[in-house]
């Protein structure tokens, strides 16, 4: 029962891998920004909703408060830091650095503002289990795997059917054209920096539930999941969302051969490998 | 004294690696956050040659510097084939892999608490045990690879990295060999990376992971772009103008559990100021 267990457990990291996945790629494929902050914006979801549940608010109102600030930290973002460096036609590398700085100033103000070490919540909601077919599953990761596939559901329809999401959509593929439409492209951008980050702090709150709260631990989360984005191909939420989910559930499968700390290491071995054999990635087109 | 001594052996150390920062990142436009991965190999693999004997600190360096060379030229392999944003992914997850690998090869590199009682240089047969020796040493080395650069970037070579920087299908379509060209640059940079992680490895006589870490990458990312990008002078001043921050902050009363938060972020503050206000830094060239 032990495979079928670190199965679940791979499926349960997947889908909240997923959520940062392809809300990194919805940012990525829009603004061509690669947006290393996010795992910043991921990071900082945790906390605040820990900082709400320590003043007495139900772990609820954290899941539906905290997305929201998100959203508006990503418009500040986008406003104050990526705006400008577009308009200063900032090459692609100066506005990554810039993007890295941010990351190390909300880790680090998280680590100095909180704790630099690991904090749990206090619910006890999150920690009682349930056992099907042999598989045990506490409540924080039945709501990991629930609200991220209704997330990843509830996008792709935005993404495909909704005026907004036409509009992303078209902004993507041709900012320029976009411009003359009167689309807007700033201001979508701006849009789309608020739903990524109101997406992405979803499965920080959820993770952290789970599994408590590092303010270092976004990096890696975020880089694991641009791995999956590249492999799914660039642009594709489908691909970027199971992607993630081979990911974990093939880490999680890793622990029966050697020990949990190689499977990070491993992943990205195994992705440095690949690009230099495929280095346009799995689906993308040539 | 002692004090201001070690602030000189550790920027100059800084300025080697950010001589190596500079030429990938600043020069050829190789966008690389693994350069501490690098440094943090130099290190371990001195420390574990002096640590158990195997050779003598210059032998140790020479292997130091052969493993970087060969090591940077495979990490920047996938450079040479995918450009931009692909590469970037691959370089962070060098940079997580090779911390990994310090973390928990504990055979070669004492996991987590790292590896103690180093021995100091020495150079032919003449120990460098004191703090102004090892001084000496260190800007020696510094000012030998700031000549390298100097050259380097000087010569048709530096003007080809350059020209592929800003435009690599015209350099490649006048039948330049640039891909030799982009190795030969992180075959250098890994010279520079080797020789850092020698002479930080026998200063401290103590290291561990958390010297190499993507803070670490972080931070030679800044003294770089503080300094200024593309620039024998930047890539000096950067190391000497961010090392002393901490000497400031000290100054101002913080406890000592938020000391590294504060400074890291501090270093993220300088980052974006510079790339919003100050994208050349202090003397650099555009980047």
């Amino acid at each position: 029962m032990l495979l079928l267990q670190l199965l679940v457990n791979g499926l349960v990291t997947g889908c909240a891998l997923g959520v940062v996945a392809f809300s990194f790629s919805l940012v990525y494929s829009t603004t061509k920004i690669f947006h290393v902050a996010h795992a910043g914006v991921y990071t900082l979801a945790g906390y605040l909703a820990w900082s709400l549940a320590r003043a007495g608010m139900p772990d609820i109102v954290g899941l539906i408060v905290v997305p929201v600030v998100c959203a508006g930290f990503g418009v500040v973002i986008q406003r104050l830091l990526y705006d400008p460096l577009a308009q200063r036609r900032a090459t692609h590398l100066v506005v990554l650095i810039a993007s890295l700085g941010l990351l190390a100033i909300v880790q680090n103000a998280i680590a100095v503002l909180w704790s630099p070490d690991i904090l749990h919540f206090d619910s006890t909601w999150r920690v009682q289990t349930i056992k099907l077919v042999g598989v045990t599953l506490n409540y924080a990761q039945i709501a990991t795997v629930v609200v991220s596939v209704a997330l990843y559901g509830a996008t792709l329809f935005a993404t495909r059917h909704t005026g907004i999401g036409k509009r992303i959509r078209a902004v993507a593929s041709n900012p320029f054209l976009a411009e003359l439409t009167r689309l807007h492209p700033r201001r979508t951008y701006a849009m789309v920096m608020a739903l990524a980050s109101a997406l992405v702090a979803v499965p920080g709150m959820l993770v952290g539930f789970d599994l408590g709260l590092q303010p270092y631990t976004g990096t890696t989360v975020l880089l694991t999941g641009t791995v999956a984005v590249i492999a799914g191909g660039v642009g594709s939420l489908t691909g970027a969302f199971l992607v993630s989910i081979v990911v974990t559930v093939l880490q999680n499968l890793s622990l029966l051969v050697m020990p949990g700390q190689w499977s990070v290491g491993i992943t990205f071995l195994i992705f440095v490998a690949f690009m230099l054999v495929r280095p346009r990635g799995l689906f993308a087109a040539a | 004294m002692e004090y201001f001594y070690s602030y000189l052996i550790l920027a100059s150390i800084f300025v080697v690696l950010g001589l190596a920062t500079n030429l990938l990142v600043g020069i050829a436009g190789i966008f690389s956050v693994s350069q501490a991965a690098i440094f943090g190999v130099g290190a371990y693999v001195t420390a574990y040659c002096l640590v158990n004997e195997v050779m003598g600190f210059l032998p140790a360096v020479a292997c130091a510097a052969g493993a970087c060379l060969l090591l940077n030229i495979v990490i920047t392999l996938p450079a040479l084939r995918v450009a931009g944003d692909y590469f970037v992914v691959t370089s962070f997850g060098i940079q997580l892999l090779a911390t990994a690998a310090f973390l928990n090869w504990n055979g070669a590199t004492g996991g987590a608490s790292g590896m103690a009682a180093i021995p100091p240089a020495d150079l032919f047969g003449y120990a460098i045990e004191d703090t102004g020796s090892m001084l000496l040493l260190c800007v020696a080395a510094m000012l030998l690879c700031c000549l390298a650069f100097y050259l380097a970037m000087n010569s048709p070579y530096g003007r080809l990295l350059r020209a592929i920087r800003e435009d690599e299908l015209a350099v490649a379509a006048s039948g330049k060999p640039v891909i030799p060209a982009k190795a030969a640059a992180a075959a250098l940079a890994g010279v520079f990376g080797g020789v850092a992680g020698s002479l930080y490895a026998t200063f401290l006589s103590f290291i561990d992971p958390s010297s190499f870490d993507l803070n670490a990458s972080v931070l030679l990312l800044s003294m770089v772009v503080v300094g200024g990008a593309r620039t024998l002078a930047g890539s000096i001043i950067g190391p000497f103008v961010l090392l002393a921050l901490p000497q400031v902050l000290t100054m101002v009363e913080i406890p000592s559990t938020m000391a590294a938060g504060v400074r890291q972020g501090l270093y993220g503050a300088l980052l974006i100021a510079f790339m919003l206000f100050r994208p050349q830094g202090l003397a650099g060239q555009k980047l």
